[in-house]
């Protein structure tokens, strides 16, 4: 667990210590209670300047939150003037895997996005993939952009950002790279630093990154902890094992936080709502630490 | 829609803007990937307005827009309007009218299946794409070509037409085969619409724009020359 790095000036020091103990004490507990094998938490709030973690700097799998890497790859191309959001791209299924470059084809039955795979043939625009790809989570939209921008960029829009903690290698769905065991993969504290140069308007474009991230159409994570009135610019992920969530939680009153759930649990437990109940328990503490303020 | 909206401008590629001419390349020498050179076209259909592409139609099923469809892989240039399009295309067009025919359905080219310039990023050797000569269709009728048995029937029907049809067999090399789409290949064709004159002229003519109007084809056209006819000749 890292130690806060800041602590309010207004607030008693031993209301903070208190509170970080309990959130100690209840992510223990809620690891337990879910059967997690891995559970990795970042946050960082803005009201308070509190930043905190607990398992920070742990690889997870990435699942579907290397997205947000991707939206960042694309947006940066955009500021560059390399792309404009609204060329148009061909709408393919047909893939190359970063293995041994044979081609593969993404399994549209499972990909909850007939609103891209409807366009097979035809094109939609960047601006429609990158929205379906954070909400929907569209992988065909994604491996799409991927070929737009190259994973070389995506990379490169990391670096220059100063990102570490998210490792990005092909796009989704590359079974010969899964099988050989090349996966995007991420830490709760690198995620929370890509979140935060969006947040603080750091990062291209990040007012359109944000605008697409408030509507994510997956709210079983972050959003099932907090309040109705909140707003969540985030990205969830999730596969067999690994079930995250990573966000901006914008609040009426305060300044906004970022908080990213981590999890892995055995294939058999299910991914149950761990995420939903850590989002919870964190929203609560940094309630409570506004309001001693 | 008047009769003049349909007769479609003919261009020499060479006196088009530098921008334009560098990225169309008229008559310049490219190599297929066996290394055979061809010589790329230099006549092409200027197509104004997107109203235009859609309105024109080659044949009865198969409009100029159809032919058109590319995406950011395309010079960005070539993407709006004015668009250039090779006058082989209409021959391109027959064939497909008669795939349509022989299918029984509807003939779907892909989004970069129709033409592609020598700028186009898909354009690493020459193929009949960058003459106006080959289609990429990926659906036919409601069927989307993404099966070895699908693909190979169609291939089938296409050979079928002519002689002058080539595809590309089922597998998923780029280039040598094609798995989600049928390649219907008439190969390098250059067509010269009689309504312009050909000019050995390599060079931009400021005074004397070499462009034409073809006439419109067809039942139409006749009609016009018989109407026109003094029966003096």
């Amino acid at each position: 667990m890292t130690v806060a790095e800041k602590v309010p000036i207004a607030a008693p020091s031993d209301s903070v210590a208190t509170s970080e103990v309990s959130l100690y004490r209840n992510v223990l507990q809620l690891k337990k209670e879910h059967d997690l094998e891995e559970l990795g938490i970042a946050f960082y709030d803005s009201e308070t300047t509190i930043q905190w973690s607990y398992s920070g700097d742990h690889y997870f799998h990435a699942a579907s939150t290397m997205k947000l890497a991707v939206l960042l790859g694309v947006m940066r191309e955009v500021a560059r003037g390399d792309l404009t959001l609204d060329a148009p791209v061909h709408i393919r299924n047909r893939f190359t895997s970063i293995v041994n470059r044979e081609p593969f084809m993404l399994d549209l039955a499972r990909d909850a996005d007939p609103d891209v795979y409807g366009h097979l043939g035809k094109t939609l625009s960047v601006r429609e993939l990158a929205y379906w790809m954070i909400t929907k989570s569209s992988n065909l939209a994604t491996n799409l952009l991927v070929d737009v921008v190259g994973i070389a960029n995506v990379q490169q829009a990391l670096d220059e950002l100063d990102i570490d903690g998210v490792r990005i290698l092909r796009g989704v769905e590359d079974q010969a790279a899964f099988n050989a065991g090349l996966n995007n993969e991420v830490t709760a504290n690198g995620l929370l630093k890509l979140l935060r140069t969006i947040a603080d308007r750091k990062a291209p474009c990040s007012e359109e990154m944000l605008n697409i991230m408030l509507k994510q159409q997956y709210r079983s994570g972050i959003p099932a902890g907090l309040p109705k009135a909140a707003r969540v610019a985030h990205k969830t992920g999730n596969i067999s094992t690994v079930n995250h969530d990573a966000g901006i939680i914008l609040l009426d009153g305060r300044e906004p936080y970022v908080l990213v759930v981590l999890t892995q649990f055995p294939a058999e437990t299910g991914r149950g709502t761990a995420v939903a109940d850590v989002s919870r328990d964190i929203f609560n503490t940094l309630s409570q630490l506004t309001y001693e303020q | 829609m008047s009769n003049n909206h349909q007769r479609l401008k003919v261009v020499d590629a060479f006196d088009l803007d530098d921008e334009l001419r560098a990225l169309l390349r008229p008559g310049d020498m490219v190599r297929d990937e066996q290394g055979r050179r061809h010589r790329l076209p230099r006549y092409f259909y200027e197509i104004a307005s997107h109203e235009e592409a859609l309105n024109v139609r080659l044949t009865p099923h198969f409009g100029i827009n159809e032919f058109l469809l590319v995406d950011l892989k395309e010079a960005q240039p070539l993407q709006g309007f004015p668009r250039y399009l090779p006058c082989a295309v209409r021959v391109l067009a027959f064939y497909l009218e008669h795939f349509r025919a022989a299918a029984g359905a509807s003939v779907h080219i892909a989004v970069n299946g129709g033409y592609r310039s020598p700028s186009h990023k898909m354009s690493e050797h020459a193929t009949a794409h960058m003459w106006g000569t080959a289609a990429d269709v990926y659906r036919i009728g409601t069927n989307i070509l993404k099966t070895k048995e699908l693909i190979e029937r169609y291939n089938d029907l296409a050979e079928e037409l002519s002689d002058d049809v080539t595809v590309l067999p089922y597998g998923h090399i780029t280039g040598k085969n094609a798995d989600d789409h049928v390649h219907v290949d008439l190969g390098y064709i250059t067509v010269i619409p009689r309504e312009i004159s050909e000019d050995r002229m390599e060079m931009p003519q400021e005074n004397r724009p070499r462009f034409a109007f073809e006439e419109r084809r067809r039942r139409e056209r006749r009609a016009v020359i018989s109407a026109g006819s003094t029966g003096q000749e």
